[in-house]
């Protein structure tokens, strides 16, 4: 017997991964502190901080333009899901949150899609999220992006495409199926 | 100035251990907009002495509701093994759930009552604690039974802590507290109510 073949289980954990572009990122080390590719685990019920000053944030960018503490993520746990979310807060008085067409003020709060851009002055984050079965724990990994991610239409906020792959031909703006007669294709 | 903050009235008690549990309460707490932790550890906020509550048991969260111009708080569950009941609703690990004006939280025998009287500021927010000889929360069915506690002697009213209750709208009429009120099992009740009836 081996203690591979002994070991308890492991849990898979819940991974987001954050794509992060500035334009200027090579000429001003704003991103010198993050740890890119490395993946860190991290309590669940920690509140993640994003912004200019180490000594409150977890993720910091050496720029004078990013507020103290910018914005936080944090976990939790829908009542109809087995699986965590996560929550992002704008926690900067000055500038305003954007969470793919929906723009957050000081302190407002909006739980993310499993794949989201968020942007603030010149910053961009493609922040996805991949489940896991733990509770206990989560994974953060930063990629760094050399391109802008609205230029490469990495992601483009859509409508959920109909389960059977045909689209109607008229426009429409609704998120759930439609139910159409297949002679009116 | 105070009167621009948004204030927490939290009321407090529990059954067995008394003021015991509640001896690290200050009577006012002001906090930035950052979680308010609860729980047994040294880092919490609002440390209570139970030996079954977690180190970090809940959180109060400000935030903003998009549209509002003032703060909102939302009840974070935070203990892996224990729950929290707000308002009738069970919380597990990591569930959360926006409060209202009166919230009725139950967690590990404790009762809280937490009043929330809005200010206009964004900047902080202050806790003002009220401990309570008597039950605040308490399951209406159980009136049709039997089964009750006796309070302890030793926490016979005190008036003017009564008239704190009923003046924050805790209590309602005169102080009642040797009569058979039940007390709730510990996060397991179904629906409460805040006003206790004058028994007749």
């Amino acid at each position: 017997m081996t203690s591979f073949e002994d070991a308890d289980t492991e849990e898979t954990v819940t991974c987001l991964q954050i794509t992060v572009y500035h334009p200027s990122h090579l000429q001003s080390g704003i991103f010198h502190s993050i740890n890119f590719n490395n993946r860190e685990k991290l309590p669940s019920s920690e509140m993640v901080k994003f912004g200019r000053n180490p000594n409150i944030c977890h993720y910091t960018f050496q720029d004078k333009q990013v507020s103290r503490v910018q914005f936080s993520l944090q976990l939790f746990k829908d009542f109809n899901s087995s699986v965590l979310s996560f929550e992002i807060k704008n926690l900067s008085k000055r500038t305003s949150l954007i969470v793919d067409n929906r723009e957050l003020g000081y302190l407002n709060k909006m739980s993310l899609p499993y794949k989201c851009m968020v942007r603030f002055g010149d910053y961009q984050f493609l922040i996805e999220k991949e489940d896991g079965e733990s509770l206990e724990f989560f994974e953060t990994q930063f990629i760094l992006s050399l391109k802008s991610l609205s230029q490469e239409n990495t992601w483009v906020p859509r409508n959920p495409i109909p389960e059977n792959g045909n689209y109607p031909s008229f426009g429409t703006h609704s998120t759930s199926p439609t139910e159409i007669d297949e002679n009116e294709l | 100035m105070e009167r621009n903050l948004t204030v927490l009235q939290v009321a407090l008690y529990h059954p067995i251990q008394g003021p015991a549990a509640f001896a690290n309460v200050p009577s006012r707490l002001q906090h930035d907009t950052s979680p308010l932790l609860v729980g047994r550890g040294q880092e919490a906020h609002l440390q209570l002495k139970l030996p079954h509550l977690s180190r970090h048991h809940l959180s109060l969260e400000p935030y903003r509701e998009r549209g509002s111009s003032l703060l909102s708080f939302c009840l974070k569950a935070l203990s892996y093994r224990g729950c929290v009941w707000v308002n009738g609703l069970m919380l597990r690990y990591l569930e959360q759930v926006p409060l209202t004006t009166i919230n009725r939280v139950t967690f590990s025998g404790i009762q809280m009552v937490i009043h929330i009287e809005v200010g206009a500021s964004l900047e902080a927010f202050v806790c003002c604690f009220h401990l309570s000889p008597s039950p605040l929360i308490y399951r209406p069915e159980a009136e049709e039974t039997d089964e009750y506690e006796i309070i302890p002697q030793q926490w016979s009213p005190q008036g003017s802590r009564e008239q704190t209750l009923c003046h924050l709208g805790f209590l309602q009429g005169p102080s009642e507290t040797q009569d058979s009120f039940p007390q709730p099992s510990s996060g397991r009740g179904a629906e409460i109510q805040l006003q206790r009836e004058t028994p007749v």
